[in-house]
Protein backbone atom coordinates (compact mmCIF):
# COMPACT_ATOMS: atom_id res chain seq x y z
CA UNK A 1 0.00 0.00 0.00
CA UNK A 2 1.51 3.48 -0.76
CA UNK A 3 2.09 5.65 2.11
CA UNK A 4 -0.79 8.03 2.93
CA UNK A 5 1.58 11.02 2.67
CA UNK A 6 5.17 10.91 0.58
CA UNK A 7 7.41 13.95 0.70
CA UNK A 8 10.51 13.36 -1.77
CA UNK A 9 13.01 16.15 -1.91
CA UNK A 10 11.15 19.29 -0.80
CA UNK A 11 13.44 22.23 -1.06
CA UNK A 12 11.49 25.97 -0.21
CA UNK A 13 13.19 28.92 -0.36
CA UNK A 14 11.70 32.88 0.60
CA UNK A 15 14.09 35.06 -0.84
CA UNK A 16 17.83 34.27 0.65
CA UNK A 17 16.00 31.90 3.34
CA UNK A 18 16.34 28.58 2.88
CA UNK A 19 12.84 27.06 4.44
CA UNK A 20 13.64 23.79 3.45
CA UNK A 21 16.24 22.02 1.69
CA UNK A 22 15.56 18.64 0.28
CA UNK A 23 13.30 17.29 2.78
CA UNK A 24 11.95 13.78 2.63
CA UNK A 25 9.24 11.80 4.32
CA UNK A 26 6.81 9.41 4.41
CA UNK A 27 3.64 8.75 6.74
CA UNK A 28 1.88 5.29 6.79
CA UNK A 29 -1.80 5.45 6.73
CA UNK A 30 -3.23 5.19 10.28
CA UNK A 31 0.38 6.62 11.26
CA UNK A 32 0.95 9.30 13.45
CA UNK A 33 3.63 11.29 12.90
CA UNK A 34 5.62 14.19 14.75
CA UNK A 35 7.55 17.09 13.31
CA UNK A 36 10.04 18.74 15.70
CA UNK A 37 12.39 21.75 15.22
CA UNK A 38 13.22 24.89 17.02
CA UNK A 39 11.97 27.54 15.48
CA UNK A 40 12.54 28.42 11.79
CA UNK A 41 13.36 25.28 11.62
CA UNK A 42 10.84 24.06 8.53
CA UNK A 43 8.29 22.79 10.20
CA UNK A 44 5.46 24.55 9.33
CA UNK A 45 6.50 25.37 5.94
CA UNK A 46 6.53 21.36 5.54
CA UNK A 47 3.23 20.88 7.13
CA UNK A 48 1.40 24.22 4.68
CA UNK A 49 3.85 22.40 1.40
CA UNK A 50 2.05 18.91 2.41
CA UNK A 51 -1.33 21.01 2.93
CA UNK A 52 -0.87 22.32 -0.71
CA UNK A 53 -1.25 25.53 1.03
CA UNK A 54 2.61 26.58 -0.45
CA UNK A 55 4.05 25.23 -3.83
CA UNK A 56 7.82 23.93 -3.23
CA UNK A 57 10.38 25.22 -5.14
CA UNK A 58 11.43 21.12 -5.75
CA UNK A 59 10.67 17.56 -5.17
CA UNK A 60 7.11 16.10 -5.11
CA UNK A 61 4.35 16.15 -2.42
CA UNK A 62 2.00 13.41 -2.43
CA UNK A 63 -1.07 13.19 -0.01
CA UNK A 64 -3.10 9.71 -0.69
CA UNK A 65 -1.63 9.76 -3.89
CA UNK A 66 -2.82 13.55 -4.86
CA UNK A 67 -0.72 15.99 -5.62
CA UNK A 68 -2.24 18.80 -3.03
CA UNK A 69 -1.78 21.79 -5.17
CA UNK A 70 -3.20 20.35 -8.51
CA UNK A 71 -5.39 17.73 -6.98
CA UNK A 72 -6.47 20.50 -4.54
CA UNK A 73 -10.18 19.91 -4.85
CA UNK A 74 -10.28 16.32 -4.29
CA UNK A 75 -7.78 16.08 -1.62
CA UNK A 76 -9.51 19.29 0.85
CA UNK A 77 -12.71 16.67 0.84
CA UNK A 78 -10.18 14.06 3.03
CA UNK A 79 -7.86 16.48 4.56
CA UNK A 80 -8.34 18.13 7.65
CA UNK A 81 -5.61 21.20 8.31
CA UNK A 82 -5.13 23.23 12.08
CA UNK A 83 -2.83 25.94 11.21
CA UNK A 84 -0.33 27.12 13.54
CA UNK A 85 -2.76 30.53 13.99
CA UNK A 86 -6.23 29.74 14.83
CA UNK A 87 -8.11 31.95 12.64
CA UNK A 88 -11.86 31.97 12.06
CA UNK A 89 -14.66 34.46 11.41
CA UNK A 90 -13.86 36.66 14.46
CA UNK A 91 -17.71 38.19 14.63
CA UNK A 92 -19.65 34.83 14.47
CA UNK A 93 -20.41 32.25 17.27
CA UNK A 94 -18.85 28.97 18.10
CA UNK A 95 -21.37 26.97 16.81
CA UNK A 96 -21.78 29.34 13.37
CA UNK A 97 -18.19 28.90 12.62
CA UNK A 98 -18.20 25.56 12.69
CA UNK A 99 -21.51 24.91 11.02
CA UNK A 100 -20.09 27.35 8.27
CA UNK A 101 -17.38 24.73 8.28
CA UNK A 102 -19.47 21.84 8.10
CA UNK A 103 -21.83 23.12 4.80
CA UNK A 104 -18.23 22.68 2.97
CA UNK A 105 -18.20 18.85 3.13
CA UNK A 106 -20.74 16.00 1.77
CA UNK A 107 -20.83 13.94 5.56
CA UNK A 108 -19.03 14.61 8.34
CA UNK A 109 -19.59 15.51 12.11
CA UNK A 110 -22.31 16.91 14.39
CA UNK A 111 -21.47 20.05 15.27
CA UNK A 112 -23.39 20.14 18.58
CA UNK A 113 -21.72 16.77 19.36
CA UNK A 114 -17.82 17.81 18.47
CA UNK A 115 -17.99 20.26 20.50
CA UNK A 116 -19.21 18.80 23.33
CA UNK A 117 -16.09 16.01 22.60
CA UNK A 118 -13.64 19.21 22.92
CA UNK A 119 -15.50 20.88 25.48
CA UNK A 120 -16.89 23.77 23.56
CA UNK A 121 -20.35 23.37 24.62
CA UNK A 122 -20.73 26.01 26.99
CA UNK A 123 -19.32 28.61 24.60
CA UNK A 124 -21.09 27.14 21.59
CA UNK A 125 -22.79 30.99 21.68
CA UNK A 126 -19.80 33.04 22.22
CA UNK A 127 -18.37 34.71 19.86
CA UNK A 128 -14.98 33.67 18.17
CA UNK A 129 -13.30 36.97 19.06
CA UNK A 130 -14.37 36.83 22.62
CA UNK A 131 -13.08 33.23 23.43
CA UNK A 132 -9.75 32.30 25.25
CA UNK A 133 -6.59 31.72 23.04
CA UNK A 134 -7.05 27.89 24.67
CA UNK A 135 -10.72 27.76 23.03
CA UNK A 136 -10.08 29.32 19.96
CA UNK A 137 -7.58 26.31 19.80
CA UNK A 138 -9.65 23.90 20.26
CA UNK A 139 -12.36 25.50 17.88
CA UNK A 140 -9.66 25.91 14.99
CA UNK A 141 -8.85 21.99 16.13
CA UNK A 142 -13.23 21.07 15.91
CA UNK A 143 -13.24 22.65 12.67
CA UNK A 144 -9.92 20.63 10.87
CA UNK A 145 -12.20 17.47 11.74
CA UNK A 146 -15.71 18.45 10.58
CA UNK A 147 -15.40 16.65 7.65
CA UNK A 148 -14.21 13.19 9.12
CA UNK A 149 -10.61 13.43 7.01
CA UNK A 150 -8.75 10.83 6.38
CA UNK A 151 -5.46 12.41 6.61
CA UNK A 152 -4.97 16.20 10.01
CA UNK A 153 -2.45 18.15 9.92
CA UNK A 154 -2.07 19.58 12.97
CA UNK A 155 0.07 22.61 13.76
CA UNK A 156 1.24 23.42 17.66
CA UNK A 157 -1.91 21.35 18.40
CA UNK A 158 -2.17 22.77 21.99
CA UNK A 159 -0.38 25.94 22.27
CA UNK A 160 -2.15 27.65 25.00
CA UNK A 161 -4.12 25.20 26.53
CA UNK A 162 -4.23 24.54 30.16
CA UNK A 163 -3.08 20.94 31.45
CA UNK A 164 -6.36 19.78 31.47
CA UNK A 165 -7.23 20.77 27.86
CA UNK A 166 -4.10 19.22 26.61
CA UNK A 167 -4.95 16.40 28.21
CA UNK A 168 -8.81 16.24 26.90
CA UNK A 169 -7.16 17.16 23.28
CA UNK A 170 -4.76 14.30 23.43
CA UNK A 171 -7.56 11.75 23.97
CA UNK A 172 -8.92 13.04 20.85
CA UNK A 173 -5.85 12.47 19.09
CA UNK A 174 -5.69 8.86 20.16
CA UNK A 175 -8.93 8.43 18.92
CA UNK A 176 -8.33 9.35 15.74
CA UNK A 177 -5.74 6.87 16.17
CA UNK A 178 -7.57 4.54 16.87
CA UNK A 179 -9.83 5.37 13.98
CA UNK A 180 -7.38 4.70 11.59
CA UNK A 181 -6.77 8.14 10.71
CA UNK A 182 -3.10 9.44 9.18
CA UNK A 183 -2.02 12.00 11.49
CA UNK A 184 1.13 14.91 11.18
CA UNK A 185 1.70 16.55 14.75
CA UNK A 186 3.70 19.93 14.44
CA UNK A 187 4.77 20.73 17.75
CA UNK A 188 7.41 22.03 20.15
CA UNK A 189 6.05 19.64 23.24
CA UNK A 190 8.22 17.04 23.70
CA UNK A 191 5.58 14.95 26.21
CA UNK A 192 2.68 15.90 23.51
CA UNK A 193 5.17 14.10 20.71
CA UNK A 194 6.09 11.19 23.55
CA UNK A 195 2.67 10.35 23.92
CA UNK A 196 0.66 10.83 20.66
CA UNK A 197 3.46 10.26 18.22
CA UNK A 198 4.58 6.48 16.78
CA UNK A 199 7.47 8.02 14.70
CA UNK A 200 9.10 11.53 15.15
CA UNK A 201 10.78 13.55 12.21
CA UNK A 202 13.37 16.35 13.92
CA UNK A 203 13.96 19.04 11.60
CA UNK A 204 16.88 21.24 12.00
CA UNK A 205 17.69 24.38 9.44
CA UNK A 206 15.19 23.09 6.99
CA UNK A 207 17.01 19.35 6.61
CA UNK A 208 15.99 16.20 8.36
CA UNK A 209 18.45 15.68 11.35
CA UNK A 210 16.97 12.40 12.75
CA UNK A 211 13.79 9.57 12.45
CA UNK A 212 12.40 7.27 14.18
CA UNK A 213 10.00 6.16 17.44
CA UNK A 214 10.78 8.75 20.22
CA UNK A 215 12.16 5.48 22.25
CA UNK A 216 14.58 4.86 19.70
CA UNK A 217 15.84 8.52 19.53
CA UNK A 218 16.32 8.87 23.55
CA UNK A 219 18.23 5.29 22.74
CA UNK A 220 19.95 6.09 20.14
CA UNK A 221 21.03 9.37 21.11
CA UNK A 222 22.16 8.12 24.96
CA UNK A 223 19.48 10.55 25.98
CA UNK A 224 17.24 10.59 29.29
CA UNK A 225 13.97 11.62 27.62
CA UNK A 226 13.28 12.61 24.48
CA UNK A 227 13.79 16.80 25.32
CA UNK A 228 17.54 15.90 26.12
CA UNK A 229 17.88 13.78 23.08
CA UNK A 230 15.87 17.07 20.43
CA UNK A 231 18.61 19.45 22.32
CA UNK A 232 21.36 17.01 21.11
CA UNK A 233 20.51 15.75 17.97
CA UNK A 234 19.95 19.88 16.58
CA UNK A 235 23.77 20.00 18.41
CA UNK A 236 22.42 23.05 20.47
CA UNK A 237 25.41 23.83 22.96
CA UNK A 238 24.99 24.75 26.81
CA UNK A 239 23.88 28.57 25.68
CA UNK A 240 21.90 27.24 22.49
CA UNK A 241 19.99 25.23 24.87
CA UNK A 242 18.56 28.08 27.16
CA UNK A 243 17.63 29.57 24.22
CA UNK A 244 15.76 26.37 22.57
CA UNK A 245 14.08 25.77 25.84
CA UNK A 246 12.93 29.37 25.84
CA UNK A 247 11.51 29.32 22.79
CA UNK A 248 10.07 25.73 23.43
CA UNK A 249 8.03 26.66 26.39
CA UNK A 250 7.18 30.09 24.98
CA UNK A 251 5.15 28.40 22.26
CA UNK A 252 4.11 25.66 24.86
CA UNK B 1 -20.02 10.98 -4.96
CA UNK B 2 -17.07 8.49 -4.20
CA UNK B 3 -14.57 6.98 -6.01
CA UNK B 4 -13.18 3.33 -6.72
CA UNK B 5 -10.02 3.80 -4.81
CA UNK B 6 -9.08 1.68 -2.51
CA UNK B 7 -5.88 2.03 -2.90
CA UNK B 8 -6.24 2.90 0.99
CA UNK B 9 -8.77 1.62 3.75
CA UNK B 10 -11.14 4.07 2.46
CA UNK B 11 -12.51 5.44 -0.18
CA UNK B 12 -11.39 9.05 -1.71
CA UNK B 13 -14.77 10.94 -2.92
CA UNK B 14 -14.68 12.99 -5.94
CA UNK B 15 -14.10 16.82 -5.88
CA UNK B 16 -17.29 18.25 -5.30
CA UNK B 17 -18.06 21.99 -5.66
CA UNK B 18 -19.71 23.45 -2.60
CA UNK B 19 -23.49 22.96 -2.88
CA UNK B 20 -26.14 25.53 -1.95
CA UNK B 21 -25.74 25.19 1.65
CA UNK B 22 -22.09 26.10 1.86
CA UNK B 23 -23.10 29.37 -0.21
CA UNK B 24 -26.16 29.89 2.06
CA UNK B 25 -23.51 29.57 5.12
CA UNK B 26 -20.98 31.82 3.98
CA UNK B 27 -23.59 34.49 2.65
CA UNK B 28 -25.17 34.23 6.15
CA UNK B 29 -22.04 34.53 7.78
CA UNK B 30 -21.12 37.35 5.82
CA UNK B 31 -24.60 38.90 6.42
CA UNK B 32 -23.99 37.98 10.36
CA UNK B 33 -20.06 39.82 9.90
CA UNK B 34 -21.82 43.20 8.79
CA UNK B 35 -24.65 43.33 11.04
CA UNK B 36 -22.42 42.75 13.92
CA UNK B 37 -20.24 45.13 12.92
CA UNK B 38 -22.00 48.33 14.35
CA UNK B 39 -19.94 50.98 12.71
CA UNK B 40 -19.45 48.96 9.34
CA UNK B 41 -23.78 48.29 8.97
CA UNK B 42 -24.70 51.88 10.30
CA UNK B 43 -22.05 54.36 9.06
CA UNK B 44 -22.45 53.83 5.30
CA UNK B 45 -26.62 53.52 5.74
CA UNK B 46 -27.21 56.40 8.24
CA UNK B 47 -24.39 58.31 7.19
CA UNK B 48 -25.74 59.59 4.01
CA UNK B 49 -29.15 59.26 5.47
CA UNK B 50 -28.72 61.91 8.46
CA UNK B 51 -27.05 64.31 5.69
CA UNK B 52 -30.24 63.90 3.37
CA UNK B 53 -32.61 64.53 6.07
CA UNK B 54 -30.68 67.56 7.41
CA UNK B 55 -30.55 69.29 3.96
CA UNK B 56 -34.14 67.99 3.19
CA UNK B 57 -35.36 70.39 6.12
CA UNK B 58 -33.57 73.52 4.88
CA UNK B 59 -34.89 72.47 0.93
CA UNK B 60 -38.31 70.64 0.64
CA UNK B 61 -40.38 73.83 0.31
CA UNK B 62 -38.71 74.60 -2.53
CA UNK B 63 -38.90 73.34 -6.00
CA UNK B 64 -37.29 73.47 -9.66
CA UNK B 65 -39.97 74.44 -12.62
CA UNK B 66 -37.66 73.46 -15.30
CA UNK B 67 -37.08 69.50 -13.53
CA UNK B 68 -40.88 68.82 -13.56
CA UNK B 69 -41.54 70.94 -10.21
CA UNK B 70 -39.56 68.35 -8.46
CA UNK B 71 -38.04 69.44 -5.25
CA UNK B 72 -34.30 70.76 -4.79
CA UNK B 73 -33.94 68.14 -2.48
CA UNK B 74 -35.28 65.52 -5.39
CA UNK B 75 -33.04 67.13 -8.01
CA UNK B 76 -30.10 68.22 -5.58
CA UNK B 77 -29.95 66.40 -3.07
CA UNK B 78 -31.34 62.95 -3.65
CA UNK B 79 -28.85 61.76 -6.18
CA UNK B 80 -25.76 62.74 -4.26
CA UNK B 81 -27.27 60.93 -1.55
CA UNK B 82 -27.81 57.59 -3.73
CA UNK B 83 -24.22 57.52 -5.17
CA UNK B 84 -23.06 58.34 -1.74
CA UNK B 85 -24.73 55.25 -0.42
CA UNK B 86 -23.07 52.90 -3.37
CA UNK B 87 -19.47 54.58 -3.10
CA UNK B 88 -19.75 53.99 0.73
CA UNK B 89 -20.44 50.79 0.82
CA UNK B 90 -18.44 49.72 -1.99
CA UNK B 91 -15.38 51.60 -1.73
CA UNK B 92 -14.93 52.20 1.91
CA UNK B 93 -16.68 49.54 3.65
CA UNK B 94 -16.56 46.12 1.54
CA UNK B 95 -12.78 46.21 1.06
CA UNK B 96 -11.94 47.03 4.81
CA UNK B 97 -13.34 43.09 5.45
CA UNK B 98 -11.33 42.02 2.35
CA UNK B 99 -8.25 43.22 3.78
CA UNK B 100 -9.52 42.10 7.76
CA UNK B 101 -9.81 38.66 6.16
CA UNK B 102 -6.31 38.36 4.49
CA UNK B 103 -4.79 40.59 7.02
CA UNK B 104 -6.02 37.60 10.09
CA UNK B 105 -5.21 34.37 7.57
CA UNK B 106 -8.83 33.53 7.03
CA UNK B 107 -8.79 32.92 3.60
CA UNK B 108 -5.57 31.02 3.80
CA UNK B 109 -7.88 29.03 6.82
CA UNK B 110 -10.25 28.59 3.77
CA UNK B 111 -8.14 27.49 1.12
CA UNK B 112 -7.18 24.37 3.32
CA UNK B 113 -11.03 23.49 2.79
CA UNK B 114 -12.93 22.16 0.02
CA UNK B 115 -14.23 26.16 0.28
CA UNK B 116 -12.69 28.29 -2.33
CA UNK B 117 -11.35 31.44 -0.45
CA UNK B 118 -12.82 33.24 -3.61
CA UNK B 119 -16.62 32.25 -2.36
CA UNK B 120 -15.52 34.84 0.52
CA UNK B 121 -15.04 37.54 -1.70
CA UNK B 122 -18.57 36.73 -3.67
CA UNK B 123 -20.92 36.42 -0.95
CA UNK B 124 -18.91 39.66 0.93
CA UNK B 125 -20.33 41.36 -2.38
CA UNK B 126 -23.69 39.58 -2.02
CA UNK B 127 -24.09 41.18 1.46
CA UNK B 128 -22.62 44.59 0.41
CA UNK B 129 -25.21 44.75 -2.62
CA UNK B 130 -28.04 43.86 -0.51
CA UNK B 131 -26.78 46.79 2.31
CA UNK B 132 -26.63 48.98 -0.87
CA UNK B 133 -30.12 48.60 -1.36
CA UNK B 134 -31.41 48.90 1.92
CA UNK B 135 -29.25 52.28 2.09
CA UNK B 136 -30.86 53.37 -1.32
CA UNK B 137 -34.06 52.37 -0.22
CA UNK B 138 -34.43 54.53 3.02
CA UNK B 139 -32.79 57.36 1.08
CA UNK B 140 -35.73 57.31 -1.52
CA UNK B 141 -38.35 56.78 1.48
CA UNK B 142 -37.11 59.34 3.78
CA UNK B 143 -38.15 61.25 0.47
CA UNK B 144 -40.72 59.72 -0.38
CA UNK B 145 -42.49 59.50 2.78
CA UNK B 146 -41.52 63.15 3.87
CA UNK B 147 -40.66 65.39 1.29
CA UNK B 148 -42.77 64.83 -2.01
CA UNK B 149 -41.00 62.54 -4.31
CA UNK B 150 -41.83 62.46 -8.12
CA UNK B 151 -39.63 60.15 -8.80
CA UNK B 152 -37.49 59.11 -12.00
CA UNK B 153 -38.23 60.52 -15.14
CA UNK B 154 -36.70 56.90 -17.52
CA UNK B 155 -37.06 54.34 -14.32
CA UNK B 156 -34.98 51.86 -16.62
CA UNK B 157 -31.80 54.26 -17.22
CA UNK B 158 -32.04 54.88 -13.61
CA UNK B 159 -31.94 51.76 -12.44
CA UNK B 160 -29.30 50.70 -15.28
CA UNK B 161 -27.47 53.75 -14.22
CA UNK B 162 -27.56 53.03 -10.16
CA UNK B 163 -25.99 49.05 -11.10
CA UNK B 164 -23.62 50.90 -13.38
CA UNK B 165 -22.43 53.00 -10.78
CA UNK B 166 -22.41 50.23 -8.00
CA UNK B 167 -20.03 47.84 -10.62
CA UNK B 168 -17.46 51.00 -10.86
CA UNK B 169 -17.17 51.30 -7.05
CA UNK B 170 -17.64 47.69 -6.38
CA UNK B 171 -14.34 47.63 -9.00
CA UNK B 172 -12.50 50.31 -7.07
CA UNK B 173 -13.02 48.62 -3.75
CA UNK B 174 -11.98 45.13 -5.12
CA UNK B 175 -8.64 47.26 -6.20
CA UNK B 176 -8.41 48.80 -2.60
CA UNK B 177 -8.66 45.34 -0.77
CA UNK B 178 -6.24 44.15 -3.38
CA UNK B 179 -3.72 46.42 -2.51
CA UNK B 180 -4.02 47.74 1.17
CA UNK B 181 -2.79 45.35 3.53
CA UNK B 182 -4.01 46.18 6.91
CA UNK B 183 -7.89 46.47 7.87
CA UNK B 184 -6.50 50.56 8.55
CA UNK B 185 -5.06 50.94 5.45
CA UNK B 186 -8.09 49.70 3.98
CA UNK B 187 -10.11 52.17 5.16
CA UNK B 188 -7.51 55.06 5.06
CA UNK B 189 -7.06 54.40 1.16
CA UNK B 190 -11.09 53.95 1.12
CA UNK B 191 -11.78 56.94 2.84
CA UNK B 192 -9.11 59.00 1.00
CA UNK B 193 -10.47 57.69 -2.64
CA UNK B 194 -13.84 58.17 -1.65
CA UNK B 195 -13.41 61.61 -0.51
CA UNK B 196 -11.24 62.60 -3.73
CA UNK B 197 -13.74 61.20 -5.75
CA UNK B 198 -16.64 63.41 -4.04
CA UNK B 199 -14.90 66.24 -3.78
CA UNK B 200 -14.42 66.16 -7.52
CA UNK B 201 -17.26 64.85 -8.56
CA UNK B 202 -19.49 67.31 -6.95
CA UNK B 203 -20.36 65.82 -3.87
CA UNK B 204 -19.69 68.45 -1.56
CA UNK B 205 -21.89 71.41 -3.56
CA UNK B 206 -21.84 72.49 -7.24
CA UNK B 207 -18.79 71.25 -9.72
CA UNK B 208 -19.01 74.97 -11.02
CA UNK B 209 -17.15 76.10 -7.97
CA UNK B 210 -14.27 74.04 -8.80
CA UNK B 211 -11.34 74.46 -11.08
CA UNK B 212 -12.25 73.77 -14.29
CA UNK B 213 -9.91 71.36 -14.73
CA UNK B 214 -10.89 69.76 -11.44
CA UNK B 215 -14.62 69.38 -11.98
CA UNK B 216 -13.62 67.89 -15.72
CA UNK B 217 -11.32 65.69 -14.00
CA UNK B 218 -13.77 64.41 -11.44
CA UNK B 219 -16.69 63.71 -14.21
CA UNK B 220 -13.95 61.11 -15.51
CA UNK B 221 -14.01 59.06 -11.90
CA UNK B 222 -16.79 57.14 -11.04
CA UNK B 223 -18.43 59.41 -8.75
CA UNK B 224 -18.33 62.44 -10.55
CA UNK B 225 -19.31 60.33 -14.09
CA UNK B 226 -22.20 58.08 -12.11
CA UNK B 227 -23.66 61.42 -10.43
CA UNK B 228 -24.35 63.09 -13.75
CA UNK B 229 -25.57 59.68 -15.71
CA UNK B 230 -28.00 59.57 -12.27
CA UNK B 231 -28.86 63.50 -12.44
CA UNK B 232 -29.84 63.00 -16.35
CA UNK B 233 -31.56 59.83 -16.19
CA UNK B 234 -33.32 60.92 -13.31
CA UNK B 235 -34.76 63.76 -14.94
CA UNK B 236 -34.81 62.61 -18.07
CA UNK B 237 -31.98 64.77 -20.07
CA UNK B 238 -29.03 63.34 -21.95
CA UNK B 239 -26.74 60.40 -21.26
CA UNK B 240 -23.26 61.28 -22.19
CA UNK B 241 -21.65 58.84 -23.47
CA UNK B 242 -18.43 59.86 -21.51
CA UNK B 243 -19.66 59.50 -18.28
CA UNK B 244 -20.95 55.54 -19.46
CA UNK B 245 -17.26 55.29 -20.63
CA UNK B 246 -15.66 56.19 -17.80
CA UNK B 247 -17.55 53.70 -15.37
CA UNK B 248 -17.20 51.00 -17.53
CA UNK B 249 -13.27 52.07 -17.49
CA UNK B 250 -13.71 51.81 -14.06
CA UNK B 251 -14.88 48.60 -13.83
CA UNK B 252 -12.73 46.90 -16.37
CA UNK B 253 -9.43 48.79 -14.68
CA UNK B 254 -10.83 47.99 -11.23
CA UNK B 255 -11.31 44.09 -11.93
CA UNK B 256 -8.28 43.57 -13.91
CA UNK B 257 -6.40 45.82 -11.69
CA UNK B 258 -7.52 43.50 -8.36
CA UNK B 259 -7.16 40.49 -10.34
CA UNK B 260 -3.57 41.47 -10.54
CA UNK B 261 -2.87 42.77 -7.59
CA UNK B 262 -4.62 40.22 -5.02
CA UNK B 263 -3.09 37.85 -2.60
CA UNK B 264 -4.91 35.48 -0.77
CA UNK B 265 -2.51 35.55 2.26
CA UNK B 266 -0.31 38.21 3.80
Amino acid sequence: MPAAVDVSGIRKRYKRTVALDGVSLTVEEGETVGILGRNGAGKTTLAESIAGLRRPDEGTVRVLGLDPVTDRARLRMVLGVQLQQAILHLDLTVIENLRLHRSFYPSGHDPEELLRRLGLAGSRDARFGNLSGGQQQRLSLAVALIGRPRVVILDELTTGLDPEGRRSIWRLVESLREEGVTVLLVSHAMDEVSRLCDRVVVLDAGRTRAEGTPQSLVRDTGAEDLEEAFLGLIGAGPDEIESVIESVEGTS
Amino acid sequence: MTTGSSTYGFEIPTASRPGAAAWGQMILAEARSVIRDTAGLVVPIGLPAVLLLSQAFGTSQESVAEAGDRSVLEVFILPITLVMVVAMVGVVNMPSFLATYRKLGLLKRLAATPAHPAMVLVAQVTVSIVQTVVGLGLALGIVGVGFGLVGPEDAPATLGTLMLVAAAMYSTGMLIGALAPTTNASIALGLLAFLVMGAAGGMFGGTQNLPESMARFGEWLPFGAGLRLLEAAWLGGEIEARHVIALSAAVVLGVASAVRFFRWSR
